[in-house]
């Protein structure tokens, strides 16, 4: 038996991995840690498990934590599993600051804590095959990348900017900026960004355009907006477009959807899309359980590193929109 | 009837001939072109052809129609309006800002009128948009997301002149031009662009991401692109209300295949969008053109619109080659 805990139901992703680690053979949740007695005790009366008030009650007893905390939360919680050696599998994105992401890598590497981020769209099947098409050199050398990573406004602490960090850039951007890293192999030197509050009038960013160049020469851009309101089918969309010397690939990571035309309740016409498709998060919690039972480094999932360098992204882009240019990349050395 | 001369013989040159065919009240009657391009179209149309403007009858046509190459926009515009006609010429209005301005001065001195085929403006899915987002169905926009591309235009062009990005100014002055009208059309005036472009790919490829920050804070994103295949469009507006968007490749009316290679040859020359209508975008923009000459109305689009959206697009090209967002 593999004994998992997850660490905080802040973020709803902590709803999907319980049913991952439900799914799966051979593991045991010990239990639930929520810093919101409340939250916690609702959730662990849904699901069936037990509630714990304090973290190190489930760090004792458990091998691996999953930690779906808010943002401004994450390197409490890291710090706190790290020094109990436990395997940990981050919600992104990995902080607020890469001030904090470099000490959680940092306090992590020193207790010999395996740390890795939950960035699912690696388990996107269609992106792993994009992937090994790239890798293949089947399109070339690669010249350019566009990517969209559009949502609902998720409410809630995500618009509160002492505890997200950010609004839709600090949400959404270090899905795709991941990706294209792992497709190109390459890191991002360089972002410039257009970023506003426009679509909600939130107070916080809603909509922006990010314009990233790799250390490779690839450039690309990223779309992270909250730009899909409740009139849209569906809640958002992960998209990617690789144009290399020789050819041009496409990613639609939702494209598995049945369209429903049904009454909504006022008998008025609805268009939404019923997806259908793989459960990235199940395979990319498999692979965290995987790893964590066979003490084996997963090369598969990506890691603290990993989460900190989308986090760069993220920074970059942000110092961008304030300063009006181009904001080169300093990368964190560990 | 109006008699209308084509300068040009490409592919743009036979579009527009093509719509002279079509009306009943105007009609083509020389071409000018010194390439065995224009020879040919003259033959196709049977009517008179001649190698350069000094050849010309000034008082066997009513209107010009300048399909040529975007680097003798100006030599061509400057002698027509000299001797008084009415022109519509093809976008991008010029390469340079120097050789607009020169142009547009030199129609109202001699109070000719000058209109630029931006005919982006007539493709009816970007009429519609601009009247559902003026309707403010979707609200205030906040994002929005463009694509122009295909393939990269074909050797067999004059001197190949699209590939010299000095002639043509590439995808950001030749392509993008019309996302660049389109998106001025509706958000107003640009405050800087921002571009990447694969400038210095050597097998015939271009790609060019272009973000626009507008003065009304709209922000957009324009793919151009001469590294795809085909040719297509694709618009997405969002607003604080809802969305829009359309795709060209899902819009076809009608769609072939097929099943024997080569059976059918649907490509020639410079590919343009088909949209199965009566009337074709060309055809509005040319009676547009016409009718406003006849009635004296103002033009749909003016050659000031031309002109700013060459600004923007110059704006691009200029940001690629510093690397810095530039301000309008």
């Amino acid at each position: 038996m593999t004994r998992i805990g997850i660490v905080s139901t802040a973020h709803m992703h902590a709803h999907s991995y319980m049913s991952a680690l439900e799914t799966l053979q051979d593991v045991t949740v010990t239990g639930v840690y929520d810093e919101d007695t409340e939250r916690g005790r609702q959730f662990c009366e849904a699901r069936g498990v037990p509630f714990l008030g304090e973290m190190d009650a489930l760090l004792d007893e458990s091998d691996a934590v999953l930690i779906a905390a808010a943002n401004a939360d994450h390197r409490r919680c890291v710090e706190q599993s790290a020094a109990r050696g436990v395997a940990i599998l981050c919600e992104k994105p990995i902080a607020t600051s890469v001030a904090d992401a470099a000490a959680m890598v940092k306090a992590a590497e020193s207790a010999g804590a395996p740390l890795y981020m939950a960035l699912p769209v690696r388990f996107v099947r269609a992106a792993a095959e994009l992937r090994k098409i790239v890798r293949a050199g089947k399109i070339g050398r690669v010249l350019a990348m566009t990517g969209t990573n559009h949502g609902y406004m998720p409410g809630g602490w995500f618009i509160e900017k002492a505890v997200s960090g950010g609004g839709a850039v600090m949400d959404h951007t270090s899905h795709v900026a991941d990706l294209m890293r792992w497709i190109v192999g390459s890191d991002v030197v360089e972002v410039y960004a257009e970023i506003d509050e426009r679509v909600h009038n939130r107070g916080i960013d809603d909509c922006g355009i990010l314009t990233l160049g790799f250390a490779n020469g690839v450039f690309a851009t990223l779309d992270p907006s909250w730009s899909r309101l409740k009139t849209y089918p569906t809640w958002g969309d992960v998209t990617l477009e690789v144009v290399g010397t020789t050819g041009v690939l496409t990613l639609d990571a939702f494209a598995q959807r049945v369209h429903v035309y049904a009454p909504a309740e006022d008998g008025q016409a609805t268009h939404r899309y019923d997806y259908y498709g793989d459960d990235m998060d199940l395979w990319m919690v498999d692979e965290f359980v995987r790893s964590v039972r066979s003490g084996q480094p997963s090369d598969m999932l990506a890691t603290g590193l990993d989460g900190l360098r989308a986090l760069e992204v993220t920074m970059a882009a942000y110092e961008s929109a304030n300063s009006g240019r181009p904001v080169a990349i300093t990368p964190w050395q560990p | 009837m109006l008699r209308a001369l084509i300068i040009g013989g490409g592919a743009m040159a036979r579009t527009h001939a093509e719509v002279y065919a079509q009306l009943a009240d105007a009609s083509v009657v020389g071409v000018v072109d010194p390439d065995v391009r224009g020879r040919q179209l003259a033959a196709d149309l049977h009517v008179s052809y001649s190698e350069s403007l000094s050849e010309v009858d000034w008082t066997a046509f009513d209107v010009a129609h300048v399909c040529a190459p975007t680097p003798w926009h100006r030599e061509l515009v400057v002698e027509i309006a000299k001797n008084h006609k009415h022109i519509l010429c093809e976008k991008p209005i010029a390469r340079t800002l120097a050789d607009a301005e020169a142009m547009i001065a030199a129609c109202e001195q001699s109070g000719v009128r000058l209109m630029i085929g931006h005919c982006v403006r007539y493709f009816p899915e970007y009429r519609r948009a601009k009247e559902l987002v003026d309707s403010g169905r979707i609200g205030r926009v906040a994002i929005a997301r463009l694509f122009r591309g295909g393939s990269f235009p074909p050797t067999d062009t004059w001197q190949d002149w699209y590939a010299n990005r000095h002639w043509s100014g590439g995808v950001c002055v030749d392509l993008m031009v019309h996302d660049f009208d389109f998106l001025r059309w509706l958000f107003g005036p640009v405050a800087r662009v921002f571009a990447k472009s694969t400038y210095g790919e050597s097998n015939r490829i271009e790609l060019t991401l272009a973000t626009l920050r507008f003065h009304s804070g709209v922000i957009a994103h324009v793919t151009g692109s001469w590294a795809h295949t085909g040719f297509g469009t694709r618009f997405e507006l969002a607003g604080s209300l809802g969305l829009l968007e359309h795709d060209s490749f899902k819009a076809g009316t009608v769609s072939h295949e097929a099943t024997v290679p080569h059976a059918f040859d649907v490509t020639q020359g410079i590919q343009a969008p088909r949209t199965h209508v009566h009337k074709s975008p060309y055809r509005l923009e040319i009676e547009d053109f016409l009718n406003a000459i006849v009635h004296d109305r103002p033009f749909y689009v003016t050659a000031h619109d031309a002109l700013e959206a060459l600004r923007i697009g110059l704006a691009a090209e200029q940001s690629v080659l510093t690397g810095m967002p530039v301000d309008l």
